[in-house]
């Protein structure tokens, strides 16, 4: 391609911009799974750099631009602090496994219950919809902080925001849907989970928010069939689980990336999950922890009305093993195992204190 | 319907595929893209379930061995898989206590298994789980005979 200054009939041009350009002659292809961030990978497009020092915006491959203005302020410009090996794979599989949740949910379906269990539905409905603000308001604020050379990292954050709308919204209208509404504030928002907001760094946030949060919350939700009343509600958990397990995916394979790639944080790493332990129970982020409030409704859900409170309460307490013993394996394959052999880690402490 | 097909047996798996990978419905609504490989452990018989993109890229018949390479695997009492075929028969789709997740969590040990202990890779039933939950929906529009199984 070239530029010319005149052509034919046409008036003067500047048609300098037309040289200023990336890698030329690309001819990305659809492959099998339509066209994806995948398959545009190619050659200085699809090089990642360590370190960045784009300050200004610029789509990675692109020309820049002299004498541009700082934009972004970006603190997250080293690879390792937000990277993970499939993260563009996350990213089309979150956009492709979208649902709504004003048709896909069978809302008809829905019909009064006792007092006591829409009570209490609305009750994890409330604080359902207040954790869910915070797993997207932190991620949200994270991925402004990051320099567009990492936009696959960032776009995966971008689904994440959007799922966290869809489940505030969806918590939101079942609380609404069956003549409750929302109950009292649980202030699940403060504590850990206000924690996660004053994390310095991009993967104390992902392992507060990722592994221990979304993690525990995960269980919630698949947990969720098991509390729902309808098929509304089994709609409603089973869809939010598989969108939870993506997040926490990401968080898995960001730790991993990170422990191996940065093994002199280890140890920094260790001690968010120290906190995370700490406060795995007795936090109120936790509704299947210690707090009344979510854990007596939890229990009536389980059992069946507040009159079955005790096989409630015995389920919920398979809920918390489960959840230890989910966390437990998910840090081993993020690689972080070694704090179960080496007596750091109080999950056995833990498990027996499930039960309380 | 014209044609019966027995379960377990690979050609039930096959019809339930072409069924799957040919019904617009179960790309939507939380479904779609899935990358992973199940295993399905029913009275002895294993079989692998091959999953890729939108759709279901191929069933046959394994070993218990071939387990070990398997995202996780299904294992349920025989008559707990009949109840599950039934109720997706009689309502189109899985209802109450025999969809998926729902029978993983009632049962102790759960339905969902892995051999390498990978937490990641058994999330995938989690992730996928609509997934899962359309490929067995999709026997509804095929006639199932169940294999008379004697218990040991």
């Amino acid at each position: 391609m070239t530029s010319s200054k005149t052509n034919g009939n046409l008036p003067d041009l500047d048609l300098g911009w037309m040289d200023q350009h990336g890698p030329w002659d690309t001819h990305a292809e659809p492959g099998k799974y339509g066209f994806t961030l995948a398959d545009i990978q190619i050659g200085e497009y699809g090089q990642v750099p360590e370190e960045s020092n784009n300050q200004t915006g610029r789509p990675r491959g692109s020309k820049p631009r002299a004498n541009s203005m700082r934009l972004g302020g970006y603190t997250v410009r080293t690879k390792s602090d937000i990277w993970l090996e499939n993260a563009s794979f996350l990213y089309e599989e979150a956009l492709q496994r979208q649902w709504s949740s004003a048709t896909d949910v069978p809302w008809e379906s829905i019909k009064p219950l006792p007092d006591d269990v829409e009570q209490a539905q609305c009750q994890m409905a409330t604080f359902l919809t207040e954790v869910e603000f915070v797993a997207g308001d932190v991620p949200a604020r994270w991925i402004s902080s990051t320099t567009p050379d990492y936009f696959e990292a960032r776009q995966v954050l971008l689904a994440q925001v959007m799922d966290e709308s869809r489940h505030m919204d969806v918590f939101r209208k079942r609380a609404l849907a069956n003549g409750g509404g929302l109950m009292r504030a649980t202030g699940a928002t403060a504590g850990f989970v206000g924690g996660i907001d004053l994390s310095r760094d991009f993967t104390e946030m992902s392992s507060r928010l990722h592994i221990s949060g979304e993690g525990a919350v995960l269980t919630i939700f698949r947990m969720g069939e098991l509390m729902a009343y309808n098929d509304a509600e089994k709609t409603i958990y089973r869809l939010c689980a598989q969108d939870e397990a993506r997040h926490v995916a990401f968080g898995v394979m960001h730790l991993r990336y990170m422990s191996q790639n940065e093994p002199d944080r280890r140890e920094e790493i260790h001690s968010y999950l120290d906190e995370a332990e700490g406060s795995m129970l007795t936090d109120a982020a936790n509704p299947a922890g210690r707090l009344t409030q979510t854990s007596e409704s939890l229990c009536i859900l389980l059992g069946g009305g507040s009159d079955k409170f005790d096989e409630g309460f015995r389920k919920l307490v398979a809920i918390r093993r489960r959840q230890l013993q989910e966390y437990r394996k998910r840090v081993i394959s993020a690689g972080f195992g070694d704090r179960f052999d080496n007596g750091r880690s109080r999950l056995n402490e833990l498990m027996a204190q499930a039960a309380a | 319907m014209a044609s019966e097909f027995t379960f377990p047996s690979l050609d039930w798996l096959q019809a339930v595929r072409e069924v799957f990978n040919t019904t617009d419905m179960y790309r939507g609504a939380g479904s779609g893209r899935c990358d992973c490989v199940v295993g399905l452990k029913i009275e002895g018989a294993v079989f692998i379930v091959e999953f890729e993109g939108f759709g279901c890229t191929g069933v046959r018949q394994a070993n218990e061995a071939e387990l070990e390479n398997v995202d996780f695997y299904l294992d349920m009492p025989y008559e707990l898989w009949k109840s599950m075929l039934e109720n997706i028969s009689a309502n189109n789709h899985a209802i109450g206590e025999f969809t998926l997740n729902t029978l993983d969590l009632g049962m102790e040990q759960g339905i969902a298994h892995s051999k390498h202990e990978d937490q990641y890779r058994q999330d995938l039933f989690v992730r996928y789980n609509q997934t899962m939950q359309f490929f067995f929906d999709a026997s509804h529009r095929i006639s199932t005979t169940f294999e008379e199984i004697v218990a040991s």
